[in-house]
């Protein structure tokens, strides 16, 4: 893969990417200055740290979906696997159910199970032709489930101060965590531009067929991009036991919707073939600073659901709609 | 019910598949607990099941036209809280006045997968969200007390002094469904529109109306269980129904109902969700942990669609 195969086919489709490319920085700027213009702590530099910071549980889940979306796939497992990873990590390191103290062994543990989950979901998705969606709902109860027997009614809290010090300690003004979150972004885009299982991830979503039809082994990378999924909302769940002390079941819940919304408003297409980590790294920026300013101008935080699936609807109609009367079929 | 050209060996198999599941469970749970099989316990089935029933069924027309309502569950629970609220001031309209409003919501769900031309389980993901926020902020995150339930209670008492009125009332809706499917052309307009939207469309099939109207009753439908469901709890809240999701889709592939379309019946979301109770009720008799439930309809649903797919549809499963 050199980097003039990568560029040519970006020259040609300059002129009609370019508006959509440009739209989410553009809104993520509006909505900032709207927002700072509304209220004086919003705009308080304490508080952008404190979106930025808020954020990075959010961009490693978003990391993961972000692939699952540029095949055209769904992934809904994100709040099970989650919950499965917090659990498995509280239990492994320092805490006060067991014995145990395996440090970033445990972490790495969590993670790989959350690769488990997501091998699994790819494998029901190419093996048994399980639309994804329907896959990774199933993925998602199973993970709770599993989260719901290591909880056995105790909760864990964790002593470990090295995982607990990740959402304390600060780093140039910003915590552990955020820093983690910045490097996922980095090594999924880095994974999205340069390896083959990031093209093929785009080029799955653009057109499988013709890409089945030149050759290419579509089921092992389908399976390899949910593998890798998996493997940031472990991470993820990690984090979220991180900043919580301890080990809950619910440690995912509505990050799978949320990750949705910000890949969507980043310009990730839900039918596949365009967007990336870099749209939905904006587009994760473009949430938080929605749902913080709306909490700081004064609407109720329950309205936050409310307000992503507003969005999310927005977002797929907006796109939808310039090609509405090539896809008759919607199902 | 399904038209019979060339049924597949699989096929035929997944028809009964739900009655074989069914009668299953029922022996084994008679020999793991001989006091399964008495009246009382199984008067607590019937009445747990009822509301996990109306949901499925509502369901149901939804994925036989080849679509999906992933917002039942949180439809059922702002309908909880609509009619916790509306009761004091409404009376014996309460009842009626939800149900319409939560049929007019799936009407709005199923207009815009119309005509924005967005995939269903999108337009429902979203609903699920804007729902629930809708149920929170107007409940203020708690649990909304009845104290005149009056008006709701006649759905707690027991017809002929056995039989539980919500599962009377479940069978009716479920009953109704068929009837009117089978007497108007409707079982055909959906079923053409599941086999293949694109044909029925040619053939002059009113494939919008059709997928409205399937949103709808699925609508009205979680709306009836909401009311199940406070006449049994004396409450609304808003996330009083939301752990019914995963059961009523489980039910609905349980049944045999294949989510490509077109494939399945009410009846059999119908045996769905009583498999689907029977396995909630029996896996504490049989002594597993009630964590299991979870796994257990996450694989139900991967190898219950599984089975029950279309595979000479689906060239690309994304």
């Amino acid at each position: 893969m050199t980097s003039e195969v990568v560029n040519a086919p970006r020259r040609q489709s300059r002129r009609g990417a370019s508006f959509r490319d440009a739209g989410p920085p553009v809104a993520l700027i509006v909505v900032f200055l709207v927002f700072a213009a509304l209220s004086p702590q919003f705009r308080s530099l304490d508080n952008v740290a404190n979106i930025v910071d808020a954020a990075a549980v959010l961009a490693v889940v978003t990391c993961g979906i972000t692939f699952v979306l540029m095949m055209g796939s769904i992934d809904l497992s994100a709040a099970g696997v989650m919950g499965a990873s917090a659990l498995t990590v509280s239990l492994l390191v320092a805490n006060n159910r067991n014995d145990n103290d395996f440090g970033l062994l445990g972490i790495a543990v969590a993670v790989l199970l959350g690769c488990a989950f997501g091998c699994l979901s790819g494998l029901a998705l190419v093996l048994l032709k399980v639309p994804s969606f329907m896959a990774t709902l199933g993925m998602s109860a199973v993970g709770l489930g599993v989260a719901t027997l290591m909880f056995a009614g105790v909760q864990p809290n964790i002593s470990d101060t090295m995982v607990k010090g990740l959402a304390i300690e600060r780093f140039l003004g910003l915590s552990y965590l955020t820093w983690i979150a910045a490097g996922c972004v980095l090594v999924g885009w880095l994974v999205q531009r340069y390896t083959r299982l990031g093209r093929y991830a785009f080029a799955i979503g653009g057109a499988e067929e013709v890409l089945a039809l030149s050759g290419v082994k579509v089921k092992p990378y389908k399976v390899a991009v949910f593998t890798l999924a998996g493997a940031f909302y472990g991470l993820a769940g990690v984090m979220v036991t991180s900043q919580l002390g301890a080990g809950l079941v619910q440690a995912g819940d509505g990050y799978d919707f949320s990750a949705i919304t910000a890949a969507v408003v980043g310009g990730t297409l839900l039918t596949g073939g365009r967007g990336g980590i870099g749209h939905s790294a904006v587009g994760v920026l473009l949430v938080m600073v929605l749902t913080n300013g709306l909490v700081q101008v004064g609407v109720s935080p329950y309205w936050q659901g409310g307000v992503e699936g507003l969005i999310v609807v927005a977002a797929v109609a907006a796109a939808v709609i310039p090609q509405r009367r090539r896809n008759q079929v919607v199902k | 019910m399904s038209t019979a050209v060339a049924m597949k060996p699989v096929h035929r198999l997944t028809g009964f598949m739900p009655l074989i599941a069914l009668v299953a469970l029922v022996a084994a749970l008679t020999v793991a607990d001989p006091d399964f099989l008495t009246q009382r316990s199984l008067i607590a089935v019937a009445r747990t099941a009822a509301p996990l029933i109306v949901l499925a069924a509502g369901a149901t027309l939804v994925v036989l036209c080849g679509g999906i309502d992933l917002s039942i569950a949180a439809l059922a629970s702002l309908s909880t809280v609509f009619l916790a609220l509306w009761l004091p001031e409404l009376g014996g309209l309460a009842t009626p006045a939800v149900i319409l409003v939560a049929a007019a919501i799936g009407a709005a769900q199923g207009a815009a997968h119309v005509l924005l031309r967005i995939p269903s389980f999108i337009v429902t993901l979203g609903g699920m969200a804007i729902l629930s926020a809708v149920a929170l902020v107007i409940s203020g995150a708690g649990t909304v007390r009845v104290v005149d339930d009056s008006t709701i209670h006649w759905l707690d008492l027991y017809l002929a002094g056995y039989v539980p009125m919500s599962a009377a009332m479940a069978v009716l809706v479920v009953a109704l469904i068929a009837v009117v499917l089978t007497v108007t052309p409707l079982r055909s307009w959906i079923a053409a529109t599941g086999y293949s939207e694109s044909a029925a469309r040619l053939a002059g099939t009113p494939v919008d109306l059709v997928k409205i109207g399937a949103f709808c009753v699925s609508g009205g439908c979680a709306g009836l269980a909401a009311v199940m469901l406070v006449s049994r709890q004396f409450s609304g809240g808003p996330t009083m129904a939301d752990n019914l999701l995963l059961p009523a889709v489980a039910a609905i592939v349980v049944g045999g109902t294949a989510i490509t379309g077109g494939h399945g019946s009410v009846w059999r979301s119908f045996a769905g969700a009583l498999v689907v109770t029977l396995l909630r009720v029996g896996l504490p008799i049989v002594g597993v942990p009630s964590a299991y439930e979870q796994i257990l309809y996450g694989a139900i649903i991967v190898v219950a669609v599984a089975l029950t797919l279309d595979r000479a549809k689906v060239s690309t499963v994304k």
